[in-house]
């Protein structure tokens, strides 16, 4: 009993409850839904067990080969672009003494919108009758056509992909920035002596000191990019012609439009199982030695 | 002594008080939560309900996102007694699933059957039993800028000749031929696949397709649906470009329809309140027609939809006490239409008989005309069908998604009547199909 008591033990009780409302909640629809999957459950009546013909039906849809094709684009985008812009940023922050604060607020306001209202203000400058295109060719400026670009199916993937972007590269400027702050200032004083360069700075000090920081902001773009929902869902629910079509939009239009609760309950276990992956490959680079 | 008789007069009193409210069965119903119309509905069904009797207290509660807070609770053996769903493909769920209880022993002690007209007592009869009661019933018309097409002469089309001169007219004046947009509601599209469809193949097919005697993969509804595409993408009739269409929403097409943007608008007749209060302050009149034939001849039909269903919770301990509330709503013609009238019957038109003399004089009489057009065309068996309330599930949400797909030009027409049929048989073999009632 006593041992029960020792503080080894302390830190569990404490968890404690946080594991029940985790196992409540997550873990055990969790499994149920991985059971589900097996299923032809329409989210009401009887559950008949149809064992993998979910996911035969699966690799056979055509609009869930896109839309898992859209979440590759969505990732590479969110890899690419906000990370460049972020990690330049806040390099050239780090060397403003003065209004820094300004830059970083009006950088990170946009995260802190909710997302329908973001979602509204861009869809509002680019409406085909009054948004900002309409405007200037009213004045006779044909600069952009008036055309909303979240409703043709060429641009309407990368015109979600940048609101969330805008709003989300905010974010990405404050974690690397408190990153760049950890840097010891007597490595540049180092470097300064052997006449570097502020990109030399950047590549052979900055970058290596702030690397696990880069690494957890590339796993959690990957990892959210997976289950990215709301933007696309708000601008185009995955529309015009399922050109925006995301592997979660479609999960839920089979879940709650067409009742086929089973068939998006195999779709929630290969994100299940992608998220996996993705996370074990991080966790075997490290334990390979890698310093991430 | 005064004192203690005084106390024991105010605890007999209360007690009674109390009894009597113990005593009443307390129903509930829950509804979408919308504040333009929970007051109404506050003030003027569930007031008149409980003062009209003392057995039923009616207690009406407004939900958002209604349809995944009521199946949870549904499938959890809870939520309320009367059950509203927004249209027969759920009722069909919840059926299959036995969470809501056949009113048949309601419908035939109260006489449901011959209060309602009877294609909207039939679309609530599953498995020969009536399941769901119609809270509201719509259909699809054609508004028109009235002042603008006698300026210019124009008439209302009743073909497919006079409706494609017409749009051509409307075009090179400078405007839209209609105003309409699907961005907030995506599904918008299928009223369009219907009104096509019906128009163009004639109620008759689209009623063979439904009970299975045609397929989908007619050159009759390829025809249809192809004409859809060419006046939607070639000829930009809706808001002047397919993506126009896409950016368009509720609040900027009837604004675009008010300020002689376009010169007509298709759309539900769920419409009437926000047209009649949007054409209040300006000098143009409005009015509306049946969607033209899209034929050489023939005559105009109405599309037959229901908005909302109600039905009793299989699960409720006070199921007598539910139908009594049903009962009140289908007896009481005087109360719907009050209720109707104050959104211009856009809502809450609970699809009973009406005679000119009913609908109050605060109605206007573009809706008056329009509701006694419809009883009498659809008397005379005149009618189509609406995607919302005649497809199953799957096929329903294929019609307007994949719609998209055929207007982008990533597939032919025919192609996506094929899927589409293929969606049909599945749903067949599945038993998913929903109430037609003989034609």
């Amino acid at each position: 009993m006593k041992f029960l008591l020792s503080k080894q033990y302390i830190a569990w009780y404490f968890l404690v409850p946080v594991l029940i409302v985790h196992f409540l909640v997550v873990a055990l629809p969790s499994v149920l839904s991985l059971a589900l999957a097996l299923t032809d459950w329409n989210g009401f009546g009887k559950i008949n067990y149809v064992g993998l013909e979910n996911f035969y039906e699966l690799f056979d849809d055509r609009y869930f080969k896109k839309a898992v094709w859209h979440n590759i684009i969505w990732t590479c985008l969110f890899l690419t672009i906000p990370i460049a812009l972020a990690l330049t940023c806040a390099y050239l922050l780090t060397g403003i003494k003065r209004g820094q604060m300004i830059y970083r607020l009006c950088f990170f306001f946009p995260y802190m919108l909710a997302s329908i209202i973001s979602c509204q203000i861009w869809k509002f400058i680019f409406h085909p009758l009054y948004g900002f295109p309409a405007w200037l060719n009213s004045k006779s400026i044909d600069l952009i056509p008036a055309v909303s670009p979240f409703t043709i199916k060429e641009t309407s993937l990368y015109a979600v992909a940048f609101v969330d972007g805008w709003h989300f590269w905010g974010f990405l400027v404050v974690i690397y920035i408190t990153g760049m702050y950890q840097v010891d200032n007597s490595l540049y004083e180092a470097a300064d002596i052997e006449g570097a360069t502020k990109f030399q700075k950047f590549r052979f000090v900055t970058f290596p000191l702030i690397r696990p920081v880069f690494i957890f902001s590339l796993v959690i773009i990957i990892i959210w990019s997976i289950p990215t929902f709301d933007y696309i869902w708000i601008l185009t629910q995955g529309g015009p012609a399922y050109s925006s079509e995301v592997v979660a939009t479609n999960l839920y239009s089979q879940a709650f439009d067409r009742f086929n609760v089973g068939y998006s309950s195999a779709i929630g276990t290969l994100m299940c199982i992608y998220t996996i992956f993705i996370v074990s490959i991080f966790a075997i680079l490290r334990k390979l030695g890698w310093e991430i | 002594m005064i004192k203690k008789l005084f106390i024991v007069f105010i605890a007999s009193f209360f007690s009674l008080i109390s009894f009597g409210a113990i005593a009443k069965t307390t129903v509930t119903w829950w509804g979408e939560t919308n504040a333009d119309r929970d007051p109404v509905f506050i003030e003027k069904l569930v007031k008149s309900f409980n003062e009209s009797q003392d057995e039923v207290e009616l207690v009406m509660e407004f939900k958002e996102a209604l349809n995944d807070v009521l199946r949870t609770a549904m499938l959890s053996g809870e939520g309320p007694d009367i059950v509203e769903t927004p249209g027969p493909s759920y009722v069909k769920e919840y059926q299959e699933a036995g969470l809501i209880a056949s009113m048949q022993g309601y419908s035939d002690q109260y006489g449901w059957e011959d209060k309602l007209l009877p294609w909207s007592y039939q679309a609530g009869v599953f498995d020969g039993e009536f399941y769901s009661a119609p809270k509201t019933f719509e259909s699809m018309i054609m508004l028109y800028n009235k002042t603008l097409f006698e300026e210019n002469g124009w008439s209302v089309p009743t073909t497919l000749s006079e409706y494609e001169d017409v749009a051509g007219k409307i075009k090179a004046a400078g405007m839209n031929v209609f105003a309409y947009g699907s961005t907030g509601w995506q599904p918008t599209h299928e009223h369009l696949v219907g009104m096509y469809l019906n128009s163009y193949a004639g109620p008759d097919n689209v009623y063979k397709a439904l009970i299975g005697e045609k397929k989908w993969t007619d050159p009759v509804f390829v025809e249809a649906v192809e004409l859809l595409r060419k006046h939607m993408v070639d000829d930009g009739y809706w808001s002047g470009s397919l993506e126009n269409y896409y950016a368009l929403g509720w609040d900027d097409f009837h604004a675009m329809f008010a300020s002689r943007g376009a010169a007509m608008m298709t759309i539900g007749t769920w419409t009437f309140g926000t047209t009649t209060s949007s054409f209040a302050d300006i000098s143009d009149e409005w009015d509306w027609a049946p969607f033209p034939v899209l034929r050489d001849s023939g005559d105009a039909s109405y599309l037959l939809a229901l908005g909302t269903t109600m039905s009793i919770n299989a699960s409720s301990d006070n199921q007598d006490a539910a139908a009594k509330v049903l009962d009140f709503v289908f007896s009481n013609k005087d109360v719907v239409l009050d209720m109707a009238a104050d959104f211009q019957f856009g809502e809450f038109v609970v699809p009973l008989y009406f005679s000119a003399d009913d609908i109050k004089a605060s109605v206007s009489p573009q809706v008056k005309r329009y509701l006694l057009d419809f009883a009498d065309a659809t008397g005379k068996g005149n009618y189509g069908y609406t995607t919302w309330t005649f497809w199953p599930a799957d096929p329903g949400v294929h019609i307007w998604k994949d719609m998209e797909v055929v207007w982008a030009g990533d597939i032919s027409v025919e192609d996506y009547m094929y899927d589409h049929q293929k969606l049909w048989d599945k749903a067949r073999k599945k038993n998913q199909l929903l109430p037609v009632g003989a034609r």
